[in-house]
């Protein structure tokens, strides 16, 4: 039960990561992103192609990270600029035709075939933490994610820029009026919000019996989406609680002797279960607040 | 008098291309054709919640796939005749589709979306994979009535399923649920304020599209001869939409045509030996045929998305107009617009 708790906490970490992705593009915009997990397929599959053509490791997952990057622009300039003033469901599906797009793509220059990672520190090590196996690369991803909580909360509270980002998403035309540049932020977010999807996917996959396309959406789209839903979908921390709360759950769906000989597939029938409860009982999400307006700085997250 | 002859002459076409050309077609060919009239129907039945209510499903493959999987075990599992199997599967389909009607009064707009993806992917993995019901990862085998074993027989009897759905779509818009449908998806609080049941309405256009969407599974289910719950993907659900969207949302002809389209893709693709251009470019793999939707698919939607808002729909109007010998409405062109961008 502890192992599971473990691996939960840590497959969660990765939820979080691409939740945040989503938190951060939807606190700007508006527009739920169904691309996210692509943009980690397209990092696992730039990282895959840069270290099998001899690239050392670390060179090679940024090559990943650039590509994601390269195609979160290209979304934003493509698709979301050009559907600016659409109604949301309208940029909703768009995005899912993007992240379709992708998927066939993966699928017909992959030659739909699985493809494997090594992990990024070296062997499969593993480190006792409290009594509990874990590998080093379970521990890498606990170490980014609370590294990038602790530069997200510095960016929002403390920097121009993450200020703007906020003001952008409570009030469009006002932050205008102030002399900020949309189509500038549009752009800055959605670049970090790829990154922090290819930065999700780069490190989730070592950890996964091999990938294939779509690997990212397939694997882990639907579970940070609740994740974010958990959040309310407008606090990064949210994000992080929802992602760990998230995987935990399946882990324990997984691991339970009852659920996983009658339920086929019992992971997803939790977080079917999680996600409708969390919408239905609570929709502001575990740390949202009552009023959208409010401007505490747990609200600001 | 000419004009009338016109006319006239293109309807015979039209009727010569859907039920004569595939009678002249080997039936392994005709089978291609008999796919592309279901999936028409799921397009129609997807209209319905996107166009008509105004929700977006992204689980529509979980519609669909308890349609096929209720008609192969009640034909396989029961042995039960082709109608008691398609009664039971209207039943059980328009059921699932008012439970997630249901949810869908609490819980709106993108949020609701995301249920509807969840629901599909859970359908998929889990449902799909009742041993007892479905028969697991070996699927259920779905043999055709005897009465339509024949592959162009089925093909008619398909077109018969797609023109009933047909009428029942043009009823329900031609109705009072239609104009209380159109009302609610503008503005809800306005159209209650008229009157207008709106949770009454959404349910109803839940049902109507659920009984469609399992039909439509039932008669794919034959049209293949067995399920397997591997089918039902998230990628499938996508189709769905684009299909749809392309085809225009609220245009029947369209919906139709675009569905159509993408079910023949493949097929098209292959016949048109666009495949061996493709595969004449070097350093690029093979494209094969059944990956053509996944890869072109949705660059025509984006297309139509950004571009193109009205879809295959607001192409085929003005011919529509002028089979029916109607003069071009007076209607602001603008109005229109935005009323064809409201996804």
């Amino acid at each position: 039960m502890g192992q599971a708790l473990i691996i939960g906490i840590v497959a969660g970490s990765g939820y979080g990561l691409i939740a945040l992705g989503l938190v951060l593009v939807y606190k700007s915009s508006g527009i739920f992103n169904f691309a996210q997990g692509e943009f980690g397929t397209i990092a696992v599959y730039g990282l895959w192609a840069a270290h099998s053509a001899g690239v050392p490791y670390g060179l090679a997952m940024l090559a990943g990270l650039a590509a994601a990057l390269a195609s979160g622009l290209a979304t934003e300039r493509f698709v979301v600029r050009p559907l600016f003033g659409a109604p949301r469901v309208t940029l909703l599906v768009a995005t899912a035709g993007v992240s379709l797009l992708a998927i066939g793509s993966e699928e017909w220059l992959g030659k739909g075939q699985l493809r494997f990672l090594p992990p990024a520190l070296g062997g499969l090590g593993r480190v006792s933490v409290f009594g509990f196996a874990v590998s080093d690369q379970r521990l890498l991803i606990l170490a980014t994610l609370a590294a990038l909580a602790v530069a997200g909360t510095w960016f929002f509270a403390r920097t121009d820029l993450g200020l703007a980002i906020l003001g952008l998403s409570q009030n469009p035309l006002a932050t205008e009026l102030m002399g900020i540049s949309a189509p500038r932020l549009s752009r800055f977010t959605w670049g970090v919000a790829a990154l922090l999807g290819g930065l999700g996917g780069i490190l989730s996959a070592p950890l996964a019996n091999g990938f294939g396309a779509g690997f990212v959406t397939l694997s882990a789209l639907i579970p940070a989406f609740t994740a974010a839903v958990l959040g309310g979908m407008s606090s990064l921390p949210g994000a992080f609680v929802g992602g760990v709360v998230v995987g935990v759950a399946e882990s324990v769906a997984v691991s339970s002797p009852t659920l996983s000989r009658h339920v086929p597939g019992a992971p997803s029938v939790m977080v079917f279960a999680l996600l409708v409860t969390v919408l239905a009982v609570r929709p502001r999400g575990l740390l949202g607040s009552r009023t959208a307006a409010a401007t505490t700085l747990e609200e600001a997250l | 008098m000419t004009g009338r002859a016109a006319r006239l002459a293109v309807v015979a076409g039209l009727v010569a291309l859907v039920v004569v050309f595939p009678l002249t077609r080997a039936g392994i060919e005709v089978n291609v054709y008999t796919e592309a009239v279901i999936y028409a129907i799921i397009g129609l039945s997807l209209n319905v919640l996107v166009g008509y209510a105004g929700q977006i499903s992204l689980g529509h493959q979980a519609f669909v796939g308890i349609g096929a999987f209720t008609a192969a075990y009640m034909t396989t599992v029961h042995e039960q005749n082709f109608v008691a199997a398609i009664f039971v599967t209207m039943l059980v389909g328009g059921l699932q589709a008012l439970l997630l009607g249901l949810v869908s009064l609490r819980i709106t707009g993108l949020y609701f979306a995301l249920v509807t993806l969840t629901y599909g992917t859970m359908a998929e993995n889990s449902l799909f994979n009742i041993t007892s019901l479905t028969g697991g990862s070996a699927g259920q085998a779905a043999p055709k009535p005897a009465a339509f074993a024949s592959d162009y027989r089925y093909y008619f009897l398909c077109l018969a399923f797609l023109a009933a759905v047909l009428y029942v779509d043009w009823r329900l818009t031609a109705t009072k649920a239609g104009r209380a449908l159109l009302a609610i998806r503008q503005d809800r609080r306005v159209a209650a304020s008229f009157g207008a049941d709106l949770k009454r309405y959404t349910l109803i256009a839940f049902v109507v599209s659920g009984v469609f969407a399992s039909v439509a599974g039932a008669l794919l289910a034959y049209n293949t001869g067995s399920v397997v719950a591997s089918q039902f993907t998230f990628q499938l659900a996508l189709v769905f939409v684009m299909m749809t969207v392309v085809g225009g949302l609220r245009s029947r002809a369209g919906v139709v045509v675009g569905s159509a389209f993408f079910a023949l893709t493949g097929f098209l693709f292959d016949k048109l030996h666009l495949a061996a251009a493709v595969n004449a470019v070097p350093l690029v793999p093979d494209l094969p045929a059944e990956l053509a939707p996944l890869v072109l698919g949705p660059l025509l939607l984006l297309f139509t998305l950004t571009r193109y808002p009205g879809g295959f729909g607001e192409l085929l109007r003005p011919i529509g107009r002028w089979l029916r010998n109607e003069d071009a409405p007076v209607e602001p062109p603008v109005a229109r617009a935005r009323v064809a961008s409201r996804a």
